[in-house]
């Protein structure tokens, strides 16, 4: 136990927890968050029956291959919508990586109609990813139908935008010198690319490709929440009926999924190294495209690409309403949001380093075991399955978006906390130790200072992340801006969605340019 | 140019071939108020029964979303679909639609509201300060009908209960409340009888603290250009269900009827009304 004759700073260290408590404090009454809710009887009856419901998982033949079905489905989405944004984002990479830009390589002038159309294209690209990917299905669920297409075309939307931005950062990150002997001879912006830049930056687009692709797993295995199809269809199902037995196999299938993936791209990673490995992985990437092609099109209605209704739909939208009544309640969504991700972000900070020091093997094999178990499966679930199951635990709301966000980046945050704790150099807690100091104090002053700050650092990072999840979450029921923008969608007041989307939008903005200027600021 | 004009004009043609091409099969689908396996289960004798009485093949759409329904019987993806009254209202204002026939249950159909016994209340007043839970957001006897009474007795669901719950679907409320997740609720007496009838609910866990007065809901409703020929099929199909025969006794007990009758536009006029007072509709 902690003893405070033998921390020095202890005086110190009870102050600023308490300020940090005090600065929370607005943010606990903001989400209604009651973390004592969780420890009364009445929330462990409900969440007791409800896990002891858990088990056995269900394994009916039937339901076993309603799965499987779905689980392939689920797959094939994220391949195809990831196709998809491969074939947005590699055009639009070519067309506005200034890698490839003949003033940077030649002495030749900038032509201003070509430096327009690329800021607007570039400023496409943010639009189409600034949007979240379940906004985005949620959207064309109700533009083009249920079933699968809508999560291809959300997937292939979102990830398109943020493909098109890294694939031209990438370009831009190989040396110039072989685009720049082509320019030099006369070889246009494709000949440049396609000779020069792309034979150079291929791992890198590949590795990143595939990591893309196992985030469009993820993303693909919730979309069935909002009605597009896949494994997370059945679970929203199951949730709803709270058939416990249900959802125990579905998780388990759907960490299976996790696993499978990662494998897959570890596989490719390696496979890239050789030449007959890259040829593989061409021949197998074309075969996943067409077969998920096939899989998913006898889904699809006849009329599936039928663009005029689309337009019908998106004309809806505007002009976006901007009465104040709406404005108000746009404005405490937004903060409600910001005080989901912020309290979520802190109690995940306690959560993180409480697991990541039994992670990080200080209290031997068996708990780093189950600890790192337990982080594995916490980082596993997606937020909006925790968000969707929090919502049992604690009700509808946004306390059930803090409990999911806290439940998710705990997992997130212990894992980097441990791995930084395993590299920190041993040696002072050591000298501590030998002259006689508590294991507390030891670690304290020994590791704590040497990790600190990078845990601060990842924190401040997952807390960016967690504001445009939270911006989401409402979509289950787990409070903050998207509970207003699903009930919206749900009475077709269209261009109230299009001024939520938008505030969104504005959200996800704001705090990308504030952490772009406060790491600049640290850095210089 | 002129060529240009009669490749354009011919591929329109094609592309509105796609959809105005004789009808060789039946699209139908129904809003999710109950729970997709139990939907497909009821709706599979009256497919059948319809495809023998139209001569079409008829194939049922399983959608989980009810605005979803509403999109894709206004821009022609569905033929039919088992609408509630406010989701007709909602198609009716987004498109071309007909109501054709309800069940006779549903000209004087009514929601009942729930309470745990755990919560100890006997009427809604003792519901203040609870949890509360509706149906879907879209639901008429599920959502927008109780809300709609519960504003005449003078209660904001909003400022009255503690928090207000959107469950998606009527069982789903009746296994909320009986979990404990949620204090009271409100839900489609129709799905409240079957549940107790076929002992899904623990009557010791939830109670009835009250009904709503009577109104129109649910009817089948299809898109308005379908083949006018056809739809005189269907709707004399559905009229002539008779619970004297064995087989379409099966039929009708499925979908809860007693029998179906005919139904019009105005008979919605209320719904209409009260979607605008409760503010559902703009």
């Amino acid at each position: 136990m902690l003893n405070p004759a033998r921390d020095p700073a202890f005086g110190q260290r009870l102050v600023g927890t308490l300020l940090l408590l005090a600065l929370l404090a607005p943010t606990f009454v903001l989400t209604g968050f009651n973390p004592f809710v969780l420890f009364h009887q009445d929330t462990w009856q409900v969440w007791l029956g409800f896990v002891a419901g858990f088990l056995p998982p269900a394994h009916g033949t039937d339901f076993l291959g309603e799965v499987l079905r779905e689980t392939v489905t689920t797959l094939a989405s994220a391949t195809l919508g990831l196709a998809l944004a491969v074939a947005i984002g590699l055009p639009a990479a070519l067309a506005t990586s200034r890698a490839l830009d003949a003033a940077r390589l030649t002495a030749e002038p900038p032509s201003r109609l070509a430096e327009t159309a690329k800021s607007l294209l570039r400023g496409l690209l943010v639009a189409l990813r600034g949007v979240p990917e379940i906004v985005w299905a949620l959207l064309f669920v109700r533009a083009v139908g249920l079933g699968s297409l809508p999560a291809v075309l959300a997937i292939g939307i979102a990830y398109g935008g943020m493909l098109g931005k890294v694939y031209a950062e990438i370009l831009e990150s190989q040396p110039a010198e072989p685009a720049r002997a082509l320019a030099a001879s006369g070889a246009g912006r494709l000949a440049r690319f396609a000779w020069a830049a792309l034979p150079q930056a291929l791992p890198e687009l590949v590795s990143y490709s595939v990591y893309r692709w196992e985030c469009a797993i993820r993303a693909s295995a919730v979309m069935g929440f909002v009605g597009a199809g896949g494994v997370g269809q059945l679970i929203d199902t199951s949730l709803k009926m709270l058939n416990g037995g249900e959802v125990s196999t579905l998780l388990l299938v759907f960490l299976l999924l996790v696993m499978l993936t990662e494998a897959i791209s570890q596989l490719c990673r390696h496979a890239l190294d050789s030449r007959a490995g890259t040829t593989g992985i061409a021949v197998a990437t074309l075969a996943a495209v067409l077969g998920s092609w096939w899989w998913l099109r006898q889904g699809w209605p006849n009329d599936a690409f039928d663009f005029a209704s689309l337009g019908h739909f998106a004309v809806e939208f505007f002009p976006p309403a901007h009465d104040a009544a709406l404005l108000t309640s746009a404005a405490h969504g937004i903060l409600e949001t910001l005080a989901m991700s912020l309290l979520g972000s802190a109690l995940a900070f306690v959560g993180g380093a409480l697991l990541a020091v039994p992670a990080a093997g200080r209290f031997g094999a068996t708990l780093k075991a189950l600890s790192r178990l337990l982080l594995n499966l916490l980082r596993g679930v997606p937020d909006l399955m925790w968000a969707a199951l929090a919502v049992l635990a604690v009700g509808l709301g946004p306390a059930a978006g803090v409990l999911a966000l806290t439940l998710h980046t705990s997992g997130v945050l212990g894992r980097l906390f441990a791995e930084t704790l395993e590299n920190a150099a041993p040696e002072p807690e050591r000298a501590l130790l030998a002259a006689g100091a508590g294991h507390f104090a030891a670690f304290a002053y020994g590791q704590l200072p040497q990790v600190l700050a990078q845990w601060v650092a990842y924190t401040l990072y997952r807390w960016e992340n967690n504001i445009r999840i939270a911006t989401v979450l409402g979509i289950v029921g787990a409070g903050g801006i998207g509970t207003q923008l699903y009930l919206a969608l749900s009475l077709f007041q269209q261009t109230t969605a299009a001024t939520l989307i938008i505030a969104m939008l504005l959200l996800s903005w704001a705090v990308e340019a504030l952490s772009r200027a406060l790491r600049r600021r640290m850095e210089s | 140019m002129t060529r240009l004009t009669t490749t354009l004009a011919s591929a329109a043609l094609l592309l509105s071939a796609g959809t105005a091409f004789a009808q060789d099969v039946l699209r139908v689908s129904a809003i999710p108020d109950e729970a997709p396996t139990e939907l497909a289960r009821k709706f599979a004798p009256l497919g059948a029964y319809l495809e023998k009485e139209t001569g079409i093949k008829v194939q049922f759409v399983p959608v989980t979303d009810y605005a979803g329904v509403v999109t894709a019987l206004t821009s022609d993806k569905l033929d039919m679909a088992w609408l509630g009254g406010f989701t007709y209202v909602q198609a009716a204002q987004r498109g071309k639609v007909i109501p054709l026939v309800q069940r006779e249950e549903d000209t004087k159909f009514t929601s009942k509201f729930i309470a745990s016994t755990a919560s100890g209340a006997n009427s809604l007043k003792d519901l203040k300060g609870k949890s509360f839970a509706f149906g879907s957001a879209s639901s008429t006897s599920g959502h927008l009908m109780p809300r709609f009474f519960l504003q005449k007795e003078g209660i904001k669901p909003e400022t009255f209960f503690k928090n207000v719950a959107y469950s998606g679907a009527h069982d789903a409320t009746v296994a909320w409340v009986a979990s404990g997740k949620v204090d009271g609720g409100a839900l489609n007496s129709s799905v409240w009888d079957k549940l107790v009838e076929g002992h899904k609910v623990d009557l010791t866990k939830v109670k009835v603290i009250g009904t709503t007065p009577p109104f129109y809901d649910y009817n089948w409703t299809v898109r308005g250009n379908l083949d006018p020929a056809l739809v005189k099929k269907i709707t004399a199909a559905f009229l002539k269900l008779d619970p004297k025969n064995p087989e379409q006794k099966n039929i009708l007990e499925l979908q809860r009827a007693t029998r179906f009758v005919p139904t019009k536009p105005d008979n919605y006029r209320g719904i209409e009304s009260a979607a605008r007072e409760a503010g559902l509709l703009k």
